[in-house]
């Protein structure tokens, strides 16, 4: 292993469900202190590349690895340095804020004299001590999204991945989140993120865009503007829908969806 | 960047995780009561409104009333309906909930899901324990000693049931409603348990014998024969394999022996199910857990 090894490294990552190829062979490295997004339409297939990378999801073929662990030999050392935010809350509504950052306390093995401290510590960088004891129900959207990335903090991890992080935000939120972002970048953390929205993308030391289950063009937002014919000053947005075509992109409803719609109208049992 | 130290292997079984895991399952059952809410009227429902009532046409089984003889059946029922609960929220644990953050995080999986199996048969306890208050009404004299084997028969019953419901519950993609479950699996088990009728027993009581010669052969020929003041009646052979195929059966059996001193089926056969069957399913529950996501 090289002393420089990247932060984030894969090679040929390919991923099927069933027949379809929903990532077919992303190739890519992330330096350590980058930030780095993955932009793309939905269903491009940023998700499942990211999920490779945080070892939820094996990857079908090709190589990936995290500072140097190999997602698949050697998973539990890499989600021991990685830090994820998902898409939609990965909380416990029904248990309070405090509750649900002791439960991270206990599957990072933080030791027990340590948790309340660090504990507090999060509920401080999330500016939800006043609200510690209610449950993650009553919470808004934006204040979800903060507990969660204090969360994904608190183990200290070098690397930190973010799926989606300010869909559904209001712009204060989205805001707050995109500082703490930065903040986080200025102290050394490597930030892996996906995003459809390409004001977010102009943000980022590195962009790669993806569609169809593969990466179509990747550099800083500077270095591909010019890709685009007769438009070197063009926004990333005509780089975007140049590479990416511009017809509407309607995609058939997966389960997942449909179970997330589910729980939107809100039948018996849901949560 | 230099590569950060090998995470040090951490053993499958992690007491933190699963006492953690367990406490989160009576917190989210204390939190909502429409869970204790729904114990209570089901208990209301099948033992005062069913058991008083079909029990007025039966007299009683085995010299127990009505009410008597379902005292068991609907804490099963019960202990049925939390453990399934308990298990098929994973559905959306795991899609919008705390149990995408355990994906990625180095915990043992092992540990996760044996903290779940616990609370949810916990709770199953709890919830068996509604009807065992309304004992007295019916005529049923519980000691502690009777009511302590009777938690440690619904915990094995919910050990088992929600393991089951964590293996079903892991295989499935989408979830709308849980009728599904309550008509696919929680009626079968519960009416093929022996649970409101006798394997095989005397019905009737005082007065049951007053009809005509005539009727009389002719449910002899059914197979049913009168026997002191009752009758005897069996269940049909395809229904008594049905029966003895399922597993709750026994468990059942064993809770109405601790709860009313009559059993049905060999107790050699109920405690081996109620022992063997807890454990081999907490281990398919645990496997299929730690399956569940990445492939």
């Amino acid at each position: 292993m090289s002393v420089n090894a990247p932060a984030i490294a894969c090679e040929g990552l390919v991923r099927t469900f069933a027949e379809v190829e929903a990532v077919r062979g992303v190739s890519l490295t992330v330096a350590g202190g980058e930030l780095f997004a993955l932009l793309g339409p939905n269903g491009a297939g940023k998700t499942t590349t990211l999920h490779m990378l945080t070892t939820v999801r094996e990857p079908t073929r090709g190589t990936a690895s995290v500072l140097g662990f190999d997602v698949r030999r050697e998973a539990a050392s890499v989600r021991g340095v990685i830090g994820m935010v998902f898409q939609e809350p990965a909380l416990d509504d029904r248990l309070t804020a405090r509750e649900n950052l002791q439960m991270h306390a206990v599957l990072y093995a933080i030791p027990r004299a340590e948790t309340a401290a660090a504990v507090d510590r999060a509920l401080a960088w999330a500016s939800l001590e006043q609200e510690a004891t209610r449950t993650v129900r009553t919470f808004s959207g934006g204040m979800k999204r903060r507990l969660e990335l204090a969360r994904a903090l608190m183990h200290d991890p070098q690397v930190l991945f973010l799926d989606e992080p300010t869909v559904g935000l209001d712009p204060q939120a989205r805001r707050h989140l995109w500082e703490s972002v930065r903040s986080l970048r200025r102290e050394g953390l490597t930030v892996f993120m996906t995003t459809h929205y390409l004001e977010e993308a102009e943000g980022c030391d590195r962009v790669a865009i993806m569609d169809r289950g593969e990466v179509i063009a990747l550099g800083s937002p500077a270095e591909l503007k010019p890709q685009v014919d007769g438009a070197p000053l063009g926004s990333l947005e005509d780089v975007f829908l140049d590479l990416t075509g511009r017809e509407l992109r309607d995609e058939e409803a997966t389960p997942r969806a449909r179970l997330l719609a589910f729980g939107k109208r809100g039948g018996e049992h849901t949560r | 960047m230099t590569r950060a130290p090998t995470a040090p292997v951490r053993p499958p079984l992690d007491v933190r995780v699963v006492t953690s895991f367990w406490r989160r399952e009576l917190l989210r059952y204390w939190r909502d009561r429409s869970q204790i809410f729904g114990g209570f009227s089901r208990t209301v429902l099948w033992l005062v409104i069913l058991g008083v009532g079909l029990g007025a046409a039966l007299r009683q089984i085995e010299g127990y009333s009505y009410a008597q003889y379902i005292l068991p059946g609907v804490v099963t029922l019960n202990v049925l309906f939390a453990s399934m609960q308990s298990a098929i929220a994973i559905v959306w644990d795991r899609e919008v909930g705390l149990l995408r953050e355990v994906l990625v995080s180095p915990a043992p999986m092992f540990s996760v899901a044996l903290g779940k199996v616990l609370g949810g048969a916990t709770v199953a306890v709890a919830q068996g324990t509604i009807p065992l208050l309304f004992a007295p009404f019916i005529g049923v004299r519980l000691t502690p000693l009777h009511v302590l084997l009777a938690w440690c028969v619904m915990l094995s019953m919910g050990v088992l049931l929600t393991s089951f419901g964590v293996v079903v519950a892991s295989r499935m993609r989408t979830f709308e409603g849980f009728g599904s479950i309550s008509n696919g699996i929680i009626q079968p088990l519960y009416f093929l348990s022996g649970s409101i009728y006798p394997i095989r027993g005397i019905i009737g009581g005082v007065g049951f014998l007053a009809i005509p010669d005539s009727l009389r052969l002719q449910l002899q020929h059914f197979g049913i024969y009168n026997v002191g003041s009752g009758w005897v009646v069996q269940l049909p052979i395809w229904l008594r394999v049905l029966l003895y195929a399922n597993p709750v059966s026994y468990e059942l059996d064993l809770l109405r022996n601790v709860l009313l001193r009559f059993r049905q089926l060999p107790s050699g056969a109920d405690l081996a199910v109620a022992i063997v069957l807890p454990l081999l399913a907490t281990a398919i529950a645990a496997r299929a857990m730690r399956r569940m996501y990445r492939h």
